[in-house]
């Protein structure tokens, strides 16, 4: 454990890693938005890798987006839980194939600008659509998403849509990024 | 009598100033200027049809938006560094005009806008 924590660390030394930046998810749709947020290790290797477990499923409602000021925003693991609003409690840490751990919040391990957060990135969401307001999902949008170049630390195209009564559903994931600074998007569109 | 007139007087202010706090929904949407709002809608017609993605782009194997769909964050992005009073001339000595400096510019002083007006309201209430 030690010998892995001291090879992510010089990785994150010899990288300069920054901060995994800030998550956005916009739902453009008359559907509430239902899935995992994840993020994990782009520097080496999949690990660490986490995922969120209170709830394990978070929910963007319909229509909730930069543009009534109802998006969801994650700076990082930590702070997410005080300024976003939807609140992650727990996040559900894996630092191999076979160690995992449950993470509070505001553990130590996960603070920004400690290795776990400077290794690793937005990269991936697992979401189910549903019709607002019910638990009835809307049938063929639900999907894996990940980032581009991510698909061995995670199966899921970077981009989704299915037509439906002549109406497109769709969904994908990309990022913005200049000097340093990276936005990860996760966005849903009904058109 | 000068006394009751006064007292209608206060009355009535009063019952204006209720009735304002009503009528100026507060509300992110509607403290939004022009300039977030052009910005908003850029990103949501990045999922207009003829904005997603193409096959040629989705094979790439990075995740950044394609230049062809930064291009449609450009000139909101743009406008809203502008209204911070930044100049052109100082805008593109800044980015030079790359696309990527443009948006991300701009998505901070977006959310820092976003954030002020969120503050604004919890304050208000």
């Amino acid at each position: 454990m030690k010998k892995f924590l001291t090879i992510l660390g010089i990785a994150a030394f010899v990288f300069g890693y920054s901060q995994n930046g800030t998550l956005i998810v916009n739902n453009y749709t008359p559907y509430d938005f239902s899935g995992y947020i994840m993020a994990n290790n782009f520097a080496g290797g999949c690990y660490p890798f986490l995922t969120s477990s209170a709830p394990d499923m978070v929910t963007v409602p319909a229509n909730a987006n930069m543009g009534n000021g109802n998006e969801l925003r994650y700076e990082n693991y930590k702070d997410q839980y005080t300024s976003s609003l939807y609140p992650i409690s727990q996040w559900y840490v894996q630092s191999s194939s076979t160690i995992s751990v449950l993470r509070p919040w505001n553990h130590a391990a996960i603070m920004p600008g400690g290795t776990i957060s400077n290794n690793t990135k937005w990269s991936a969401t697992k979401f189910n659509m549903k019709y607002a307001g019910t638990t009835n999902g809307v049938p063929g949008f639900s999907n894996g998403l990940t980032l581009a170049g991510n698909t061995s630390c995670y199966t899921a195209p970077d981009y989704f849509d299915m037509t439906s009564g002549g109406v497109t559903n769709s969904a994908e994931i990309f990022t913005l990024t200049s000097g340093g600074i990276n936005y990860t998007y996760i966005q849903l569109y009904t058109f | 009598m000068k006394k009751t007139i006064l007292l209608a007087a206060f009355a009535v202010l009063g019952l204006v100033s209720c009735n304002n706090e009503g009528t100026a929904a507060n509300t992110v949407s509607s403290m939004k200027t022009p300039q977030m709002e052009n910005f908003d809608k850029a990103f949501k017609s990045l999922g207009e049809p003829q904005n997603r993605p193409t096959e040629e782009e989705r094979k790439r194997n990075t995740s950044e938006l394609s230049d062809r769909r930064k291009a449609l964050l450009v000139p909101a992005s743009k406008e809203l560094i502008l209204s911070t009073g930044v100049t052109e001339p100082e805008m593109m000595r800044k980015t030079g005009g790359d696309m990527s400096q443009i948006i991300v510019w701009a998505t901070q002083i977006y959310m820092k806008k976003s954030d002020e007006i969120r503050n604004n309201i919890k304050t208000d209430k």
